[in-house]
């Protein structure tokens, strides 16, 4: 429950710092002034397996799940150090619980099988 | 090179690249090709670039664009580190802040950069650090990046020098901070803020582009505005710059340490697998080159003559010669240089071949610089794989 708050208040913050961006740019730009893109979605599938919906709820908070498939095979210990590097380092509002799942799933589908 | 070595490879690509077009509908949003398995997707103001991750993107440069003495805008790599990335920016309210420990703050405009300072234009490498680091053994984790991170671009905009003089550097300075308009989706993200030694930032060749090839800097490689520290790896060349902050001690931020960190020692290495005991932040770039052509597999008839052709670079210093093996590393030969353009370019060089008997061949090529930097045989290791500069043997079949 505590992460769903978090992961709410975060898009809510996300959206507001865009409107609010945009509102200031609306107010001031002049003609010609204004230089946008416009990203392309462009979806991965991960493998299927136990704990891919936590994997990709979760991880997506702040990545595109291709980071996944382009990492080499890697040891459970690797993964394992990847995954505590996103909650340790980039504070991703993940349980323990959660993180065992997301590793779990990691080393099955991404894994060197040791 | 040119058209002439436009291959039928190439023409298979292409066509096979509007066929699929046609079949997906008008926009299509990503395109599949076979490209060492990997995708091929088209983003804004750029060609279709190699797919490493798409958010934040990180895109690489298919090689057969290093065919050309300056990579064109839209074929240059993207590499992005935290969401949200900029995708709109309103000249009328950007501004880059320079201010921290100096004599007064500036607000900078565009108008402001390219009006207010002397305007530098010069050709320059930038590569990321990680460059290569696909080719690692022990593999590493990281962005899985070939030999396309890298691109050779012609840069414009103001020194450095010349803006943090502006503000006035204040006595006991120490470190400069560069961010950019990148945030982390949390606050507990730690923002991409990069620093140089003062020293550094004041040296004469460093800039803030406004320019890459004589056009604005795509959004994707930093518009409006970023840093160029020709020499070094991209990690420095901050995108999308809004704030430059002098210090009066040591920048402390996660970019900088644990990130982008190389063992402190000559070579920057350590036994495959093992963990260095002191590490300092990676920067000045290695000294590599790259054949271009033929490509790796290609197929070869014998006493047809060939131009091998690549391209090589070293961190800040002009190649001195590149030479050429085509027998495995048995006997060498030195390549004839191309048009030079500066230190901070790569050069190209050929070396014209004709293969009489048939056979499998390797070639190798090896760069060394104007102060002695060469290229190793063997791969050198370190965990986070930066500084890849093997000789990367490739191997043509004549028949």
């Amino acid at each position: 429950m505590k992460t769903i708050l978090v992961l709410m208040l975060t898009l809510v913050l996300a959206t507001g710092y865009v409107y609010a961006q945009e509102a200031a740019s609306k107010a001031a730009s002049r003609p010609g002034s204004l230089h946008s893109i416009t990203l392309p979605a462009i979806h991965t599938e991960l493998k299927e397996g136990e704990g891919r919906t936590t994997v990709e709820t979760r991880c997506a908070i702040c990545h595109s799940p291709d980071y996944i498939p382009m990492q080499p095979k890697l040891t459970k210990a690797q993964w394992t150090a990847t995954v505590n590097k996103m909650i340790k380092v980039f504070g991703a509002p993940v349980t323990p619980e959660e993180a065992e799942k997301i590793i779990s799933y990691l080393a099955a589908g991404y894994g060197t099988g040791n | 090179m040119g058209f002439r070595d436009f291959t039928r490879r190439d023409f298979l690509k292409t066509a096979g690249t509007l066929t699929a077009m046609t079949a997906l509908g008008d926009m299509p949003s990503e395109l599949f090709a076979a490209t060492d398995g990997r995708r091929l997707v088209k983003f804004p103001e750029k060609t279709e670039l190699l797919l490493l991750t798409s958010y934040p993107p990180q895109l690489e440069t298919p090689l057969h664009y290093f065919r050309e003495l300056v990579t064109p805008n839209e074929a240059l790599f993207v590499r992005w580190h935290v969401t949200p990335i900029p995708t709109s920016v309103d000249l009328a309210q950007w501004r880059l802040n320079v201010g921290g420990n100096t004599d007064k703050e500036l607000l900078l405009s565009l108008d402001d950069l390219k009006t207010k300072f002397p305007r530098v234009t010069y050709t320059a490498v930038i590569q990321c650090s990680g460059n290569g680091r696909s080719f690692f053994e022990p593999r590493v984790p990281g962005g899985q990046w070939k030999n396309g991170s890298m691109g050779n671009t012609t840069w414009s905009g103001a020194r450095l020098k010349d803006i943090l003089n502006m503000a006035g550097i204040k006595p006991g300075s120490v470190d400069v901070s560069f961010d950019g308009l990148d945030r982390g989706t949390l606050p507990t993200v730690p923002d991409f803020i990069k620093s140089l030694p003062v020293d550094k930032a004041l040296e004469e060749d460093m800039l803030i582009a406004y320019e890459m090839n004589g056009a604005p800097l795509t959004m994707l490689n930093g518009f409006p505005a970023r840093l160029i520290v020709p020499g070094w790896y991209a990690t420095y060349w901050v995108k999308s710059l809004s704030e430059i902050k002098v210090l009066p001690r040591q920048f402390e931020g996660f970019w900088m340490n644990p990130a982008y960190r190389i063992p402190d020692n000559a070579c920057g290495c350590v036994p495959p697998g093992a963990k260095p005991q002191k590490t300092i932040p990676v920067h000045r770039m290695t000294t590599r080159s790259l054949i271009i052509n033929p490509e790796d597999g290609t197929s070869l008839r014998p006493n047809r003559p060939v131009d091998v052709m690549g391209i090589a670079f070293s961190g800040g210093y002009s190649i001195r010669d590149v030479i050429v093996s085509v027998d495995g590393g048995k006997s060498w030969s030195e390549a004839k240089l191309g048009k030079d353009l500066g230190k901070y370019s790569w050069i190209q060089w050929t070396y014209p071949w004709r293969p009489k008997k048939p056979g499998k061949y390797t070639l190798m090529a090896r760069a060394t610089n104007s102060i002695g930097e060469s290229q190793p045989f063997e791969s050198l290791w370190n965990p986070s794989g930066y500084l890849w500069n093997k000789i990367e043997p490739l191997t043509v079949v004549v028949r």
